[in-house]
């Protein structure tokens, strides 16, 4: 049997990383920002959301694309803030990848929206690896985690554009040292915004989402 | 089943690659390299490789090669080169943690061999 051996020299990443670059340029022309949010599960993505829409919901159009393995739990209380939501099923894959998400993209008005928010699989490991296309990556890290989370998964945070430290009120119950938390975050991603919010009672919210209104104006602009 | 994402991956890379040949009626092997401290586990990479054929047919039967390439890096205090695992991350000859990974998170594909 004749073989021909084809040289092929590629990161096994190489097609998601062009297709999610496509995706992003997209975005730009149609001035939407999209926001990959990521935590493991439990850390009060969610809950994050449902008090970051109601602060944003004034100035910007809003969107929100829920991934999960196979449920609507998260769509369903989203929904309630009266954002477009739409439900994506990664069926048994733990991570959503570029062309998942044009998927649900497809699904949404993008013209008549200024911002859509990703919210991922809970899991610190496997979103890490596969650009979304999103413009900025946040991260939810919540105190009852523990503050050693960025040197067991490193990756998370070195693609984190920003982090919230969620469930702040909660710090008295927990040995979580922000401080030595904060190095070791900067440490991977030099000077990325972190900020501690509780998202049960509401606290840091507001400097949260200036930021994020402030992003989402800058990619407009741009 | 963070393998099987990608397995689709590596499927869709390579059909990629191969739109420009002609005749090629199947993929005989597929070489991966994969690095010693990639996310990657190999055999699980294994487990889910058959799978590949469900999204293009010319995995059909396809055998995979892995070849491991070990984590190298230098120190950034001393400019020594040292293998990661086996000291741990640390330099061997000066103790620092401070270093430039020189290769060992690759997960490239090298190769396909066709017929």
């Amino acid at each position: 049997m004749e073989f021909k051996v084809i040289e092929i020299k590629q990161g096994i990443l190489s097609a998601n990383d062009r297709e999610a670059e496509g995706l992003r340029r997209e975005l730009r022309e149609k001035k939407t920002f999209l926001l990959n949010l990521m935590s493991s599960p439990g850390s009060g993505k969610t809950s994050t959301l449902m008090q970051t829409i109601p602060h944003l919901s004034p100035t910007l159009r809003i969107g929100v694309m829920e991934a999960d393995i196979d449920s609507d739990v998260d769509a369903r209380t989203v929904s309630a803030t009266g954002a477009q939501v739409i439900q994506l099923h990664t069926g048994g894959m733990c991570h959503l990848d570029a062309e998942m998400t044009r998927q649900g993209l497809n699904e949404l008005d993008l013209d008549a929206l200024d911002l859509v928010i990703l919210e991922n699989v809970g899991n610190l490991v496997c979103p890490a690896e596969f650009d979304t296309g999103s413009v900025k990556n946040a991260v939810v890290l919540s105190v009852p985690e523990g503050d050693d989370k960025p040197l067991k998964y490193p990756l998370m945070f070195t693609v984190a554009d920003v982090l919230l430290v969620n469930k702040i009120d909660a710090a008295a119950c927990f040995d979580f040292d922000l401080e030595v938390f904060t190095q070791r975050v900067h440490t991977l991603r030099p000077g990325i915004p972190i900020f501690p919010i509780s998202a049960k009672t509401g606290e840091g919210v507001e400097a949260w989402c200036n930021w994020l209104r402030e992003q989402v104006r800058q990619w407009q602009e741009t | 089943m963070h393998e099987l994402g990608l397995v689709f991956q590596m499927a869709k890379v390579i059909e990629e690659s191969l739109a420009g040949e002609e005749d090629i009626t199947a993929i005989d092997t597929v070489v991966m390299e994969i690095g010693e401290i990639s996310s990657v586990v190999p055999h699980y990479f294994e487990a889910c490789f058959p799978a590949a054929a469900d999204r293009c047919p010319l995995f059909a039967g396809a055998k995979l090669v892995i070849e491991k390439i070990p984590a190298v890096a230098r120190c950034r205090s001393c400019g020594e080169e040292f293998p990661v695992v086996e000291n741990k991350g640390y330099c061997p000859a000066c103790g620092s943690f401070d270093k430039d990974l020189l290769s060992g998170r690759e997960f490239n594909i090298k190769e396909v061999a066709v017929r």
